[in-house]
């Protein structure tokens, strides 16, 4: 219990790190939002001023920082100037759909690339492993950019899936069956790119590190003992195999994460993604610091939840814990 | 052996490959920025060795491209006009390398413009500026590597050797840089200064964006060694000798560390070629009109250009052949360090 | 006559810190005393964890004791300051257990002799091959493996080729820590007796580290006896492995199969 209480520790000083970084990053950029204003000659320079002045931006840092903290504490997290309103709901909204695009590939590409992992790995060098090898390098050399765009080269082409958006234009008017049906369509790309740009490295890694434990003594060991092969995966070789792979979901998190935010914007998916390059363009600080402290909770938060995974699977780490 | 062939023959794909983008001027027929307002959104002209009459020619030749009837922007080959393809030719002048003076280009034709990629929205030959482009996106992938490899290796040494609070607050550190997907930590970094300026300014802004991004993870693996060859008897025989830290870092450690660096660029520069090439189509790397192979795809952003030419598409596979030198390359280097690894433990030595 | 090793009170913590964050207190060395005259070999017996590697690094300022003191040659090693130190370490050279690991596994055979005598700065290029070919010749290895890399050669010629390279400084005490462990039984009786001969041609004193108690009867004058960081018995090796006082010792004879080579007193013949 302590060891998560300390992971739960760590993953919030990491949190409070970023923000801090983030915020100290965005301070010290040249231009701000209201630059812009300032160049529109409909607006008037005191009323630029007073904007200035009413979102702090002529406080000390510290201050700032202060207040923003504050802001989150209270659910709003700063103010987005192109939105007009506070950012938590704004983010909440998008991040939603960002987590149901994320969320649906690392299921769709672990199931995947569990099974395809551990089949290459037990047949490791033969005729099976080496196409499975060639496959995945011939998916690894596209680009991702390359990958995305193609797929929204082929949805126009054939028209099968709409190129882009989550809904179609009359959504509302739609039964809920159908409403399923037009989010899966409008899905079925952006999940499919997600997953095409983790798999290769996944399948990868899970042959790895189950080709590893198969071939460790206490397993050849074992099959010396005639235990079917059924058994000597699911009750041997696997669980040995979980410490790597555990680990491997929460590095993978990171690279769905990228992922999820290119494809978004590519493919006009109202995630996180799109609002961020937006703010980025705009220079919309809060929102900028919010989109960034989203992924690192989701990364953090997914790392996390391997950790739990980890101290529960893996007896090794409860017993370091019991000695001390 | 084995492993050195495979790893020698990735070598040469790879330094081909490069050679051909370094040398540019002479591989591409025209300038990337001369533009032909005339002529936009031309689709790819292919090279044909047998003509309508079902002749055969020794010398390729294409079809000039004229539109179609009823349309505006739809165009096909123009069978009464063919253009012999000229190798060889004299044409705009260029600097081979950035140093020579020159004006000889690999192929051309006389009074008309070749397009084998097609064209773009200004008229600019597409083939040009895919190998043009790949200049700045491959040297910003490669600097981007060297950056992040020296930063990771003097960070990972020092973490490693000198241990304690030292390691303490650069392992701490190198978490935050992991806490952040790679793609965000980019975007939070490149946000964060200043959006509208000059292409070189912006390449060399990109270079140190992407160099430290990652920057932790070959750190972490620097430490590993490290810290494992600070242990090894020979290090402790060294220092039985009065060897100093530099010294045995210099002479012993980091020699060690060579194999683990070696794979991580091989490892990294692909990836950041890709980084550099999603910021630049995102709008956020390098600007027109300098090419590079991110914003040769900008473009494609528009559903207008998707739907009606798709020839737009083909720089986004241009990476690939690198790609697979890459792989390749990386692929034999691990390999290369495993055989090494256990031929280090048949001989005795302790684990 | 004033001894040239006097270890004094000797003792070295470890703390460890485990994967959760607690710290482990390992106690090497509880309070060590010996001392050992010029000219002479002390063996420390002991089972494996007794502290034996923790006290041959420490002798050989590769380790820094807690609290203790270490007398050589009449001067306190671990208060003198570093570059001091540096001038007192040709001295005191040690051998370690396994014969590959201690030879950087790049470098050839010429390379790793001429080293300490780059590091020390004594020599010039030439002088110092020249010297490396005769340390070579001292320790019975032929000249033409100046260029092989470590694993090209054997495990007594590579173990051979360490000897070399601590005595290229000349020290007075070699600190031999487990070095015979590793090598095959034959290989093991050459390198001993090379040690021996090293011994009477250059008047070598050796602190010999192992857990070999018939190695120890064949080469020691005087032996000490070590469990969980304490001597726990030391005397002459005739009397300590004859009449042993202890059970630490009485349980290490016991573990011996059969004392090779007879009592200690037929060693000198």
């Amino acid at each position: 219990m302590r060891y998560l209480l300390r992971r739960l520790g760590h993953a919030f000083f990491l949190l409070s790190s970023v923000s801090i970084l983030t915020f100290l990053f965005a301070a010290l950029a040249p231009g701000n939002y209201f630059d812009e204003m300032r160049l529109n000659p409909q607006i008037a320079p005191e009323t630029v001023a007073a904007l200035r002045a009413q979102y702090q931006l002529d406080r000390p840092l510290p201050v700032r920082y202060v207040s923003w903290l504050n802001s989150v504490i209270h659910g709003e997290m700063g103010f987005s100037f192109a939105y007009n309103s506070a950012v938590a709901p704004l983010l909440i909204a998008r991040a939603r759909n960002t987590l149901l695009l994320t969320i649906t590939a690392t299921l769709l590409a672990w199931g995947i690339a569990l099974p395809l992992g551990v089949w290459s790995a037990e047949r490791l060098e033969c005729w099976p492993d080496r196409l499975l090898s060639w496959g995945t390098a011939a998916l690894l050399v596209i680009p991702d950019l390359g990958l995305v765009l193609g797929l929204l080269v082929l949805a126009v082409k054939t028209n099968w899936f709409p190129a882009g958006g989550m809904a179609a234009v009359d959504f509302e008017d739609l039964s809920p069956v159908h409403k399923i049906r037009d989010l899966a369509l409008h899905m079925t790309l952006p999940v499919v790119a997600l997953v095409l740009s983790v798999l290769p490295l996944l399948v990868r890694h899970v042959r790895a590190a189950v080709a590893d434990v198969l071939q460790a003594p206490f397993l050849l060991a074992a099959r010396g003992h005639g235990i079917s092969r059924r058994t000597l995966l699911y009750r041997y070789a696997l669980p040995a195999a979980a410490n790597p792979l555990i680990s491997l979901f929460g590095f993978s998190i990171g690279g769905l994460l990228s992922g999820s935010l290119l494809i978004e914007v590519v493919m006009s998916w109202p995630g996180v993604g799109p609002l961020l390059l937006e703010a980025i363009l705009g220079r919309d600080i809060f929102v900028v610091i919010g989109g960034v402290l989203f992924s690192t909770l989701f990364l953090v938060g997914g790392n996390f939840l391997a950790d739990m995974l980890l101290y529960w699977v893996d007896p090794r780490i409860r017993t370091e814990r019991s000695r001390a | 052996m084995r492993g050195r062939t495979s790893l020698a023959k990735w070598l040469i794909v790879l330094v081909v490959l490069h050679g051909i983008v370094a040398c540019a001027g002479f591989f591409a027929p025209y300038d990337p920025v001369e533009q032909a307002r005339g002529s936009p959104y031309l689709p790819p002209m292919r090279p044909h060795l047998v003509d309508k009459n079902g002749h055969f020619h020794v010398r390729p030749f294409v079809y000039l491209m004229k539109l179609q009837e009823g349309s505006f922007d739809q165009y096909e080959e123009d069978k009464s006009q063919a253009k012999l393809l000229r190798f060889f030719v004299s044409g705009a002048r260029y600097r081979l390398l950035g140093l020579l003076p020159c004006r000889i280009h690999l192929f051309g034709a006389e009074n008309a413009r070749i397009y084998l990629l097609g064209s773009d929205a200004f008229g600019r030959d597409q083939f040009s500026r895919l190998v043009f482009g790949g200049q700045v996106s491959l040297l910003a992938g490669l600097l981007g590597a060297g950056i992040t490899l020296l930063i990771g290796l003097c960070l990972g040494a020092a973490a490693g050797y000198y241990g304690g609070w030292i390691d303490d607050l650069l392992m701490r550190f190198a978490e935050l840089f992991l806490a952040l997907p790679w793609l965000y930590l980019l975007f939070a970094l490149r946000a964060f200064l200043p959006l509208a300026i000059s292409p070189i300014k912006a390449f060399f802004l990109i270079i140190v964006v992407i160099g430290a991004v990652g920057w932790a993870r070959p750190a972490r693996l620097v430490r590993a060694v490290v810290l494992s060859t600070k242990e090894r008897d020979f290090v402790r025989a060294a220092r039985g000798f009065g060897a100093t830290d530099l010294y045995l870092l210099r002479r012993h450690i980091l020699p060690e560390t060579a194999s683990v660096l070696l794979t991580q660029a091989a490892i990294l520069v692909p990836q950041f070629v890709l980084a550099e090439m999603t910021l630049s189509f995102l709008g956020l790397g390098v600007p027109e009109p300098v090419p590079t192979w991110g914003n040769l795809l900008s473009n494609l952003q528009q559903y207008s250009v998707l739907v009606s030419y798709w020839w737009m598409y083909l720089p986004a596979l241009a990476m690939v052949p690198f790609f697979l030198g890459y792989l390749g390359l990386a692929s034999s280097l691990q390999e290369r360090g495993k055989t090494h690894k256990i031929a280090k433990r048949s001989l005795g030595s302790l684990p | 006559m004033q001894p040239l090793l006097n270890v004094e009170n000797l003792v070295k913590h470890y703390t460890k810190r485990t994967v959760s964050g607690a710290r482990d207190e390992l106690l090497a060395l509880n309070g060590v005393n010996f001392t050992i005259h010029a000219g002479t070999t002390l063996a420390v017996v002991g089972e494996s964890g007794s502290g034996k590697s923790t006290l041959a690094f420490c002798v050989a300022c590769l380790e820094y004791p807690t609290s203790g003191r270490i007398w050589f040659d009449g001067r306190d090693i671990i208060q003198l300051a570093e570059n001091e130190r540096r001038k007192i370490r040709p001295k005191i050279q040690l051998i370690f257990q396994d014969p590959a690991g201690s030879l950087d596994p790049r470098w050839n055979a010429l390379e790793i002799l001429t080293e300490p005598l780059v590091l020390q700065g004594k020599f010039g290029c030439e002088e110092m091959e020249h010297h490396a070919y005769s340390l070579l010749a001292r320790v019975g290895l032929p000249s033409e493996i100046g260029k092989s890399l470590p694993m090209e050669l054997s495990g007594g010629q590579r173990q051979r080729l360490a000897i070399a390279r601590a005595l290229a400084l000349e020290p007075k005490l070699l600190i031999l820590d487990e070095a015979l462990s590793a090598l095959d039984c034959s290989v093991q009786a050459q390198i001993a007796n090379l040690l021996m001969d090293l011994q009477s041609s250059l008047g070598m004193t050796y602190l010999f580290i192992t857990h070999d108690l018939a190695m120890a009867a064949h080469l020691a004058d005087d032996v000490a006896v070590m469990n969980r960081g304490q001597i726990v018995e030391q005397g002459p090796a005739e009397s300590v492995l004859r009449q042993p006082q202890c059970e630490t010792t009485r349980f290490l004879l016991a573990s011996v199969p059969r004392l090779v080579g007879a009592s200690p007193s037929a060693r000198k013949q």
